[in-house]
């Protein structure tokens, strides 16, 4: 039968060739979006994780506090202890997060004063991702800061002059005197405005002594998004010790946004590739009708033979699975090769790279393809040569031999 | 004697656009085994739509059909098409063999269709197309062989299966004289050596003397069932 199919397909090689070759581009383009999905997915959670961490800790009710103390995590070395006990060789940031007044002398801005100790790897990679210049303010430094640069602006500022700090209202000195030691420059130009950072003993002298109001752990070796299963085995194992007052959130729950975005690339990409492939079973129906049109009276012949309705409507479905999975195989060999090559790494040229950077897309990107979206592919190219030949099945299934052989093309 | 096809009050009629046209009428007939038997008569006689009412083609508008002693008018489609598969083998006017096929598996189509191994299908197909002296042409599709040659594999196409009967319509009617006089003789020959019934729809004079009876028809009647000058 699959011979037969495919020695009637070759009758009308253009057709046929041209029906496979949609077929084939659908594919390659399934796959293909599929992988570019995947890299940029990857990509955005790569590039949120390193700058968040996989895991955050906060105090329990923080998100919904408003009061800067209903945020502080008091005893700061001992959490620290904890987490570094079970989080074994990831990495770890401390953060003492302090709504201030930033003043440049005859400007001031409300802004975020962030206090920051994180491990050695943390810091090149924060100084290589965004310090434009100058350098990060000594760990043990009280009265070094960095600035974003268009903060700098704001305040009229540069490297080596004074930024004055005032944190009213809270535990520590309240106000203080900062040399600006570098300037940084992020991809949201929202966040380069209003954010400053120190040491994170700076910010414990300014406004908290001992105590933080986050702590971001980085795994290690987790640069896919779907290596999420292991993020929540060790939320759960962190849990424990740190007790009920403290909320340790992947960070799926620690961006919901973002992660609901990233949920929703891969229904869109189905309903977007599912639409190229109704347009090619559109081509594979015409084919295979045509096909089935041009040989009514060979099928006339194959049923006065002795062929019931269900062999007759097998052939005319074998037909366009064989097409449609020649198309198939050659649009994943060249898929799999493009996302095989693309998976080294790629970038979009660089005017629209500026503006994916901006939505926190990295620059450079990999592109990646489960197992599962393969498979997804595939079903749907049979899923589309089975619903293209139902209905020439079921004419040629209804055919009655002797009208059938009478029949002139 | 045993017979093998019958219709008993046979009656067709054709519908085309509101209008009736009678293609049988009433038709008694019985078709015993071993028989090599001619249905001749004028063009609209109505020779083709009674083979195929026997071969369980069509169906008649009144009367009944058998096959041995099953009763064939009355099966649905997917048993009407198991009878014809696995008990008639059929030889058509033209040919009509599968394009894309070779001799040989045109000639072993019918056995792919009854699901027999491909080993068995392929050597009884190559037996009946040496039977019909067509084993060199084996391999060559239909468009590679003569209008004689290609009537010979679809007469080893109906042999193959080991049919109860062939029905042949108009099995001579496109062949030139010297190629239709060889297969005429060839289908004989089966006849008397393997004991195949065959029955023709046909007007070539030169099967009518070979068979061993005729049935005339005339507007959809019998006018005369007589023994041919090959009994």
């Amino acid at each position: 039968m699959w011979r037969l199919a495919w020695r009637n397909l070759w009758r009308q090689k253009a057709r046929s060739l041209v029906t496979a070759s949609a077929v084939a581009l659908v594919v390659l383009s399934t796959l293909l979006f599929f992988g570019l999905a995947e890299a940029m997915k990857n990509g955005m959670f790569q590039v949120l994780t390193e700058r968040a961490g996989h895991l955050v800790v906060t105090r329990a009710g923080a998100d919904e506090a408003r009061e800067f103390d209903a945020h502080l995590i008091r005893e700061a070395a001992r959490v620290e202890a904890a987490l570094r006990e079970v989080a074994g060789e990831g990495e770890l940031a401390v953060l003492l997060e302090v709504p201030v007044l930033a003043s440049g002398g005859s400007r001031s801005r409300g802004i975020q004063l962030v206090g920051l100790r994180q491990t050695p790897g943390l810091e090149r990679q924060f100084a290589q991702d965004y310090l434009s210049a100058g350098r990060l303010p000594d760990p043990d430094s009280l009265d070094e800061i960095v600035l974003g640069e268009a903060l700098a602006r704001a305040l009229r500022v540069d490297v080596g002059e004074v930024v004055y700090i005032f944190a009213p209202g809270t535990e520590g000195l309240g106000a203080g005197a900062y040399t600006l030691v570098g300037l940084l420059d992020f991809p949201e130009a929202a966040l380069e405005g209003r954010t400053a950072y120190v040491s994170l003993a700076a910010a414990q002298e300014l406004a908290a002594p001992e105590a933080a109001t986050r702590f971001q752990l980085h795994l290690p070796d987790l640069h896919r998004i779907t290596d999420e299963d292991r993020l929540e085995q060790v939320r759960d194992r962190l849990a424990q010790p740190l007790g009920p007052e403290l909320h340790v959130k992947t960070w799926r729950e620690a961006e919901p946004g973002l992660a609901t975005l990233l949920d929703l690339v891969d229904p869109i990409m189905l309903v977007f590739n599912g639409l190229g492939f109704v347009l090619a079973g559109l081509l594979v129906v015409n084919t295979v009708y045509l096909s089935l049109a041009e040989r009514i009276r060979e099928f006339g012949v194959i049923i006065a033979l002795g062929a019931d309705r269900w062999r007759v409507m097998r052939m005319v479905i074998s037909e366009s699975l064989v097409l449609v999975l020649t198309g198939t195989a050659v649009g994943t060999a060249l898929g799999l090769g493009l996302i095989a090559r693309l998976a080294q790494g790629f970038r979009f040229p660089n005017a629209l790279t500026e503006y994916t950077v901006e939505f926190g897309i990295p620059a450079v990107m990999y592109a990646g393809l489960t197992t599962g979206q393969l498979v997804i592919t595939i079903l749907f190219a049979v899923g589309t040569a089975l619903a293209a030949a139902l209905w020439p099945a079921w004419v040629a299934g209804r055919l009655q031999p002797v009208e059938a052989m009478r029949h002139v093309t | 004697m045993e017979p093998i096809l019958q219709a008993k009050g046979v009656t067709k009629i054709y519908t085309t656009g509101g209008i009736q046209t009678p293609a049988l009428q009433g038709v008694d007939l019985t078709i015993q085994k071993g028989e090599f038997t001619a249905i001749a008569g004028p063009s609209g006689s109505g020779k083709s739509t009674l083979l195929h009412l026997l071969g369980g083609l069509d169906r008649p508008t009144a009367g009944e059909t058998w096959l041995g002693d099953r009763r064939t008018d009355q099966l649905d489609a997917v048993a009407l098409a198991h009878v014809r598969l696995w008990e008639i083998g059929f030889v058509f006017q033209a040919y009509n063999l599968i394009p894309v096929l070779t001799a040989l598996e045109n000639a072993a189509f019918v056995l792919e269709l009854q699901g027999r191994p491909r080993r068995e299908r392929e050597a009884k197909a190559m037996a009946a197309l040496e039977a019909l002296d067509m084993a060199a042409y084996a391999h060559r599709r239909p468009n590679q062989l003569s209008g004689g040659q290609q009537q010979r594999v679809a007469i080893a196409r109906a042999l193959a299966a080991e049919p109860q009967v062939i029905l042949a319509d108009e099995p001579t009617a496109n062949l030139d004289s010297q190629t239709g006089r060889a297969l005429i003789e060839l289908m004989k020959r089966l006849n008397q050596e393997q004991g195949v019934t065959f029955v023709f729809s046909t007007h070539d004079p030169r099967l009518l003397e070979h068979v061993t009876r005729i049935v005339r028809l005339e507007d959809g009647r019998v006018v005369r069932d007589e023994r041919g000058p090959g009994a």
